[in-house]
C-alpha cells in the first residue's frame, strides 16, 4: 500500500470501527447511514462467493452463496436490520395483532404492501407477485428445498406432495392454498396452526416476490443464463440487476435503473468465483478482489502484519460449532462419559492459540447476537481437567480403562482436521483415553451421520434466521428432522411444543430459554465455539455493514456501500 | 488402413460403454448422495429431489436411461449447475481445458525438443548439465506448489500477471507454465537420451566417414530419428495434459471440464462424473487411435492388417 | 584378422547380465549419489525415533508456527508439532506409498504382461482389450474414485494408485516379452528342447525386467506425488500419520504467513524425486543390452 499516509490508516480505523461497533446506525433498507467522505472514484466492487451457484431462483435456492447474489436482486415483504430486527420492505408495516395485520388466533395473515414498489422493467410489484411465489415454493416439480419451513401454511405440503396425482388434481391442491391476493396492495396468508415466528419466515428469500409471465413463458430458465451470460428474464425488485452470469465464472450486477427505493451508489458488483484461499488472497492482493478471506491458520500471521492489520474486518456470526454424540452409540450414552469428556476439552487454548483468538468460547448452542443467549449456562462442563477425570472414573471407567473404542468424525475441509488433531490430543493429555480420527468428504460424512451412523462428529449450525425456533426444535426434540444425536428429553419436549404455538412473545422466549438450560444440562454435544468471520477488506470500501447473517461478508447490506478512490 | 481405423472406433465405442458402466458402478458405491447436506433435508425434499431427477429408478434403470440419453447426444442436466444440460456444461469447459491442454503441449514440446537436442550435442558442457538440472527441477515440483510460488512471484510481489481467472493472454501464462514444466523436463530428457543414442549408431559414423556435412548429418539422420521416441510419448502426454489438468484449473480458477469434473465427485453430480469420464475416456482413446494411425504411416516397419 | 602369436589372449571373465549392470551402475556418480540418498533417507525414517526427541504428535500450545530455531530446527506448526518430526516420520508413509504402490503394480501388471506376451493369440487379445479399458480412464480421476470408494485408509491408498498404475508396466512387460520371444536365443533355447514355462522363467523375463525396473524406478515418486495431489483435493492419507503429502497440503495453506511450512517438505520431495530421477536414469543406462562390451 504505498503511498497511503498515517492519518489516512486512522480514519479509515475510525470510520469502519464506528461502522461496524456504533449502536446508533440502525441502518433500515433502503436507506443509506452517511458517513466521512463523498464517493469518488470508479464505484466498482469485486467480491469473492467461492462456490458456483446451483441456482438464483428464490424459491429454489438454498445455498448462502446464491443468497448473496438474490438479495441484491429482490426485496421481501419484510427484512432484517443490521441489529437483527425485522422492519418492513415491500410491506407497509410490520403485521401485528393491533394493527389488523395478524388475526387474534394467529392463523390469518393480512399484509398491506407499498404502493410505488415497481419491477426492473418499470411494471407494479402487486400481491399476486407473492401469492404467486409463494405457491410456486410449493410446486412438487421444483422440489425447493426450503418448503418444509413452510409447512404451516395451508395447503402447501398437499400441493408438495402431489406429484404422482393428475393434472387437474394438482391445479386444485394448488388452488387450496391458503395465499391469496385480496387486491393488489393486500396479501392474506393462512395457517393451519400459529406460528409466532413467521414474520421471519416473510423476510427470507423463497418468499421473494416472482414474476409469473417471466415463468409461465420461459419455464426454469427465467432464471437461467442464455449462452452469453445474459439473464434478460430474471426480473427482480431490488436495487441491482444482473448484468451476466458466465456461469463457473463471475456474475456482473448492476444497478436498477428503475429501482423504487434509494438507489444505489455502486454502478458495479462482481462477484467471483475462486475457490482456492491462497489464490483468493493473492487476487486480493493484487487489488483483483476487494475482499477476501484468508487461509484458516493465518489468522495470527495477518493480524501481525503491519500493512494487512488494518484492513481485517471481523465480526461474530450466529454460528455455532460443537461435537456432536451419537447418544445410543457406547460409551456416549452414558451421560457421565459425556460430561467428562466436555470438562476435559481447553476450549479456551483453542481460540487463542489455535485459532489466534478469532472466535468465541461456548458452552451453550444459542450463540451471541440472538434472543435466549445465555452466557452464565454451562459453566458446569466447562475445561476442568481433573473434574473430567473424577467423572470419568464415577462413570465407571477410571483412568480411560474399559472405554469401547471411541471414533471421531469429520469433513476433511477447512480447519476441521487441526481440530480434530487437537481434540485427539486434548483427551490424550486430559483423560488419557486415545481416540481414532476418521476423515471423510463432506457428503460421505453428511450421509453417515444423516443416517445416525456416526458416533462423534464434528457439527455446525448456522442461524437461517435470528431465533431460537430455528436452532431448537429441529435439533433436539424427540424425533425431529434434524436430531441425528437422538436426543429425548420429554420436558424439553413439553417446554418446545408450548413455544412454538406461543404468541407471547416474551413467553415464548422464556419458554426457549428454559427448554436450552435443559439442554445444556444434558450435555449431548460438548459445545465448542462461536465463530467469527475473519476478512480482509480494502480501505477504499466505505459503509459495509456486516450482520451475523451475512454469507459473503456484507452482503445484506451491499447496497449502501460506496467507494472512495 | 481404413478397415483397421474402422475396426478401431467401433473398439473404441465399446471400450467407452465398458468404462461409463464402471464408472457407474464405482459411482454408486462412494458414500453419500447428492442430498445429503450437514442440515438434514427433509424426508418429503429429498424424495421430491430423487423424483425431479429420476433417481427413484431402480439403478439399472438408471443406467440404461442413461445410456439411451447418450446415444441421442443428451448426456442429462447437473443437479449442482443449475440443472445446465452435461452438454452445454462440457461445450463451456471444453474449450478451455483444450486450450490449456494443447498450449501447455506445444510449450512443452518447443522447450524440451531443442535443450534436448542442444545438451545431447554439446554432452557433458556447461549447457547439458544446466539442462538436466532445471528439467529434473521442475519435474520434481508438484504443480500446484509451483503455481503458488509463481502466483507470489508475478501477482502479488510484481503485480505484472493476474491471479487467475481466464480470457487475457496474461491469465493463461502461469497455469500454461505451471502444466507443462513437468512434461517439458520428461521432452527434454528424453529427447536427449534418445539424440545421445542416435549420434552412436553406425549410420551415423558412416554418414561422418563418407564427408557428409555435419550440419546436414544433424539435419538428415539425427534429429529426425531422434524424434521418434518423442512422437511415441507425445499422444500419451497430450493426453495426459488434457485430463490432468484439474489443480491447475482450481487453483488458478479456470472454469475448465478439469475443475468441474472434480467438484462433481465432491458433490455427487452424478450426471457430471459421468459426463467428466466420457469426455476424458473418448480423449485418450482418440488421441490414442490418431498417434497409431500416424505411427503406422511415418514407420514403414509397422503394418497393420 | 588373427592376432599376432605372440599377444597375450586376456581370458575374459564369465559376465551375467546383472553384474555387468552392477559395474555400470556403480561408475555413474549421479545415480549412486541417488541411491545412496533414498537409502540414507529411508534409514533415517525407520530410526527416526533416535533422531529426533519428538513425535509426529507430540503438541504444544506455547509454540505454534514458530520459525527455525535451536529447539526446533525445521520450526513448528499449527498445533507446535515439531516440523522436523514429521518429515521424518512422514517420510515413513511416503516411502511406503512410493513402494507399497510397485509391489501391487507388479504383482498385478507382471503377470499380465508376460501371459499376453508369451501366449499371445486370443489370451492376448483379450487381456489388452482389458488393458484398453483400463488405459482409457485419466489416471488421477480413477485413483479420485477409487479412493472415495475404498476410504482414507494407508493400504486403500495403495491400492486406489496401484490399482490404476499396473497398466503401463503390463503394456511394458507385454512388449519387451514380444519383442524377446523372436529373438534367436529364444529359438536356440526351445531347439534345446526347453519348455514354455522355462523359457519364460530362465530367459525371457530377465531380460524383460531391464525396462520395468527402470520404469518402477520412476514410478515411486509419481506414486507419492500422486498421494500429494490427493492430500490438496482432501482426500489423502488419514491423520494423524503425516506423509510429505499432507505437509505439503497444510504448508500450501500457511504459505502467505510461514513460507518454510510449504518449503521444507517440498525440498524434501523434490529432492528425493531427483534422487529417483538419477537412479533411474543411472539404472537405464546399466542395464541397456546396447551398451554391453
Amino acid at each position: 500500500m504505498k503511498g497511503k499516509t498515517v492519518v489516512f490508516y486512522l480514519l479509515t480505523i475510525l470510520m469502519v470501527a464506528s461502522l461496524i461497533f456504533g449502536a446508533a446506525c440502525s441502518t433500515t433498507t433502503p436507506t443509506i447511514a452517511t458517513t466521512a467522505g463523498a464517493p469518488s472514484g470508479e464505484q466498482t466492487i469485486t467480491l469473492n462467493l467461492g462456490t458456483e451457484n446451483n441456482t438464483i431462483d428464490p424459491n429454489r435456492a438454498s445455498w448462502v452463496s446464491e443468497r448473496t447474489v438474490i438479495v441484491q436482486c429482490f426485496d421481501g415483504l419484510l427484512a432484517f436490520d443490521n441489529n437483527l430486527n425485522l422492519v418492513p420492505m415491500v410491506a407497509k408495516e410490520i403485521p401485528t395483532v393491533a394493527n389488523k395485520g395478524i388475526s387474534a388466533d394467529g392463523l390469518t395473515y393480512t399484509i398491506k404492501l407499498k404502493n410505488n414498489v415497481t419491477w426492473s422493467d418499470d411494471t407494479k410489484v402487486t400481491a399476486k407477485d407473492f401469492a404467486f411465489s409463494i405457491k410456486r415454493l410449493f410446486d412438487p416439480s421444483l422440489a425447493a428445498e426450503y418448503e418444509s419451513f413452510y409447512s404451516n401454511i395451508v395447503g402447501g405440503d398437499a400441493y408438495y406432495a402431489s406429484a404422482d396425482k393428475t393434472a387437474a388434481e394438482q391445479t386444485a391442491l394448488k388452488d387450496a392454498i391458503g395465499v391469496k391476493a385480496l387486491d393488489d396492495n393486500t396479501l392474506e396468508i393462512k395457517l393451519t396452526a400459529a406460528l409466532p415466528t413467521f414474520l421471519d419466515l416473510l423476510a427470507l428469500w423463497p418468499v421473494y416476490p416472482i414474476r409469473q409471465d417471466m415463468v409461465d413463458a420461459h419455464g426454469e430458465n427465467w432464471a437461467q443464463p442464455d449462452v452469453n451470460g445474459a439473464m434478460p428474464y430474471y426480473i427482480g425488485n431490488g436495487p441491482f440487476i444482473i448484468k451476466e452470469w458466465v456461469q463457473n465464472d463471475h456474475y456482473t450486477l448492476v444497478p436498477n435503473p428503475n429501482y423504487w427505493g434509494v438507489k444505489p451508489i455502486l454502478t458495479k458488483i462482481v462477484f467471483k468465483e475462486i475457490q482456492d484461499a491462497n489464490t483468493a488472497l493473492a487476487a486480493y492482493e493484487n487489488n483483483e478482489l476487494d475482499q477476501s478471506g484468508v487461509p484458516g491458520g493465518t489468522e495470527s500471521a495477518t493480524m501481525a502484519d503491519p500493512n494487512l492489520k488494518p484492513q481485517i474486518l471481523r465480526y461474530p456470526t450466529l454460528t455455532t460449532y460443537g461435537l456432536r454424540f451419537n447418544m445410543t452409540t457406547a460409551p456416549f450414552d452414558n451421560a457421565l462419559v459425556r460430561q467428562a469428556i466436555s470438562c476435559a476439552i481447553d476450549r479456551q487454548s483453542y481460540i487463542d492459540k489455535v485459532r489466534g483468538g478469532v472466535g468465541q468460547v461456548a458452552l451453550s448452542w444459542i450463540p451471541p447476537g440472538m434472543p435466549d443467549y445465555d452466557a452464565s449456562l454451562g459453566q458446569d462442563w466447562a475445561f476442568n481437567p481433573t473434574k473430567a477425570q473424577q467423572l470419568l472414573t464415577q462413570a465407571g471407567y477410571p483412568g480411560g480403562k474399559g472405554l469401547p473404542t471411541i471414533k471421531f468424525q469429520y469433513a476433511n475441509t477447512g480447519t476441521n482436521p487441526v481440530l480434530a488433531a487437537f481434540l485427539q490430543d486434548q483427551m490424550k493429555t486430559n483423560l488419557g483415553v486415545t481416540i481414532t480420527l476418521e476423515p471423510y468428504d463432506s457428503k460421505a460424512l453428511s450421509a453417515l451421520v444423516n443416517n445416525k451412523q456416526y458416533s462423534w462428529a464434528i457439527y455446525g449450525w448456522g442461524a437461517d434466521y435470528p431465533d431460537p425456533d430455528n436452532w431448537l426444535p429441529q435439533l433436539f426434540m424427540t424425533g425431529a428432522g434434524n436430531n441425528k444425536q437422538n436426543y429425548s428429553n420429554a420436558q424439553f419436549d413439553t417446554l418446545a411444543t408450548a413455544a412454538l404455538k406461543e404468541l407471547d412473545n416474551t413467553k415464548r422466549l422464556k419458554d426457549w430459554a428454559d427448554a436450552q438450560k435443559l439442554l445444556v444440562a444434558d450435555c449431548p454435544m460438548v459445545f465448542l465455539f462461536y465463530r467469527q468471520t475473519f476478512v480482509l477488506q480494502k480501505p477504499w470500501v466505505k459503509n459495509m455493514v456486516t450482520t451475523g447473517m451475512d454469507g459473503t461478508p456484507g452482503d445484506t447490506f451491499l447496497r449502501n456501500v460506496y467507494i472512495i478512490k | 488402413m481404413l478397415r483397421f481405423i474402422i475396426r478401431r472406433v467401433l473398439w473404441l465405442l465399446l471400450v467407452l460403454f465398458v468404462v461409463l458402466l464402471i464408472t457407474f458402478i464405482l459411482m454408486h458405491l462412494v458414500p453419500g448422495g447428492p442430498w445429503d447436506r450437514e442440515k438434514a433435508l427433509a424426508p418429503k425434499v429429498i424424495a421430491a429431489l430423487n423424483q425431479r431427477y429420476g433417481l427413484d429408478k431402480p439403478l439399472w434403470q438408471q443406467f440404461l436411461n442413461y445410456i439411451g440419453g447418450v446415444l441421442h447426444g443428451d448426456l442429462g442436466v447437473s443437479y449442482s449447475q443449475s440443472d445446465r444440460t452435461i452438454v452445454s456444461l462440457l461445450a463451456h469447459g471444453l474449450p478451455k481445458t483444450l486450450t490449456l491442454g494443447i498450449l501447455a503441449f506445444v510449450f512443452a514440446q518447443a522447450i524440451g525438443i531443442p535443450f534436448g537436442v542442444a545438451a545431447a550435442l554439446k554432452q557433458n558442457s556447461a549447457i547439458d548439465y544446466a539442462s538436466v538440472l532445471f528439467a529434473t527441477l521442475f519435474a520434481s515440483i508438484p504443480g500446484f506448489v509451483l503455481g503458488i510460488l509463481l502466483m507470489i512471484v508475478f501477482s502479488v510481489t510484481l503485480h505484472w500477471l493476474p491471479t487467475s481467472g481466464w480470457g487475457s493472454i496474461q491469465q493463461v501464462i502461469m497455469p500454461v507454465f505451471c502444466l507443462a514444466a513437468l512434461p517439458a523436463a520428461q521432452t527434454a530428457r528424453i529427447t536427449r537420451a534418445s539424440t545421445l543414442d542416435v549420434m552412436r549408431q553406425d549410420y551415423v559414423r558412416t554418414a561422418r566417414s563418407k564427408g557428409i556435412l555435419e550440419s546436414n548429418i544433424r539435419v538428415r539422420h539425427i534429429f529426425r530419428n531422434s524424434l521418434i521416441p518423442v512422437i511415441t510419448i507425445a499422444g500419451p502426454m497430450l493426453a495426459d495434459l488434457v485430463t490432468g489438468s484439474f489443480i491447475i484449473e482450481n487453483l488458478f480458477a479456470i472454469p475448465g471440464v478439469g475443475r468441474m469434473f472434480v467438484q462433481g465427485i465432491f458433490a455427487r453430480d452424478y450426471t457430471l462424473i459421468m459426463g467428466g469420464i466420457l469426455f476424458y475416456a473418448f480423449t485418450i482413446a482418440f488421441l490414442n487411435l490418431v498417434v497409431d494411425i500416424l505411427y503406422g504411416a511415418i514407420d514403414p516397419r509397422i503394418r497393420y492388417e | 584378422m588373427t592376432a599376432p602369436a605372440n599377444t597375450v589372449v586376456a581370458e575374459r571373465p564369465h559376465h551375467t547380465l546383472w553384474g555387468d549392470a552392477w559395474v555400470r551402475l556403480r561408475r555413474n556418480k549421479l545415480a549412486m549419489a541417488g541411491g545412496i540418498f533414498i537409502i540414507l533417507l529411508a534409514l533415517a525414517a525407520i530410526f527416526a525415533p533416535l533422531l529426533t526427541p519428538y513425535t509426529f504428535a507430540k503438541q504444544n500450545y506455547s509454540a505454534i508456527l514458530q520459525g527455525p530455531s535451536w529447539a526446533h530446527p525445521m520450526g513448528t506448526d499449527q498445533l507446535g508439532r515439531d516440523t522436523f518430526a514429521r518429515l521424518l516420520y512422514g517420510a515413513r508413509t511416503s516411502l511406503a506409498v512410493g513402494i507399497f504402490t510397485q509391489f501391487i503394480v507388479i504383482c498385478i501388471g507382471l503377470p499380465i504382461g508376460s501371459i499376453a506376451g508369451y501366449a499371445g493369440g486370443k489370451v492376448d487379445n483379450y487381456l489388452m482389450r482389458f488393458v484398453d479399458v483400463m488405459y482409457a480412464f485419466p489416471d488421477i480421476l480413477l485413483v479420485i474414485l477409487l479412493r472415495s470408494v475404498l476410504g482414507g485408509s494407508i493400504f486403500n491408498i495403495f491400492l486406489a494408485i496401484g490399482l490404476v498404475a499396473w497398466v503401463n508396466i503390463a503394456r511394458l512387460v507385454r512388449g519387451q516379452i514380444m519383442s524377446l520371444k523372436s529373438r534367436d536365443f529364444i529359438t536356440a533355447s526351445r531347439a534345446m528342447g526347453g519348455m514354455g514355462r522355462h523359457i519364460t522363467w530362465r530367459h525371457l523375463l530377465p531380460n524383460a525386467l531391464g525396462p520395468v525396473i527402470v520404469s518402477i524406478t520412476f514410478n515411486v515418486p509419481r506414486a507419492i506425488f500422486t498421494e500429494a495431489a490427493l492430500s490438496y483435493i482432501g482426500i489423502g492419507v488419514q491423520p494423524p500419520t503425516p506423509s510429505w503429502g499432507t505437509m505439503i497440503q497444510d504448508g500450501f495453506g500457511l504459505i502467505f504467513a510461514k513460507p518454510y511450512m510449504l518449503l521444507f517438505p517440498a525440498i524434501a520431495l523434490a529432492l528425493l524425486m531427483l534422487a529417483f530421477t538419477f537412479l533411474g536414469d543411472g539404472l537405464r543406462d546399466a542395464l541397456d543390452p546396447k551398451l554391453r562390451r
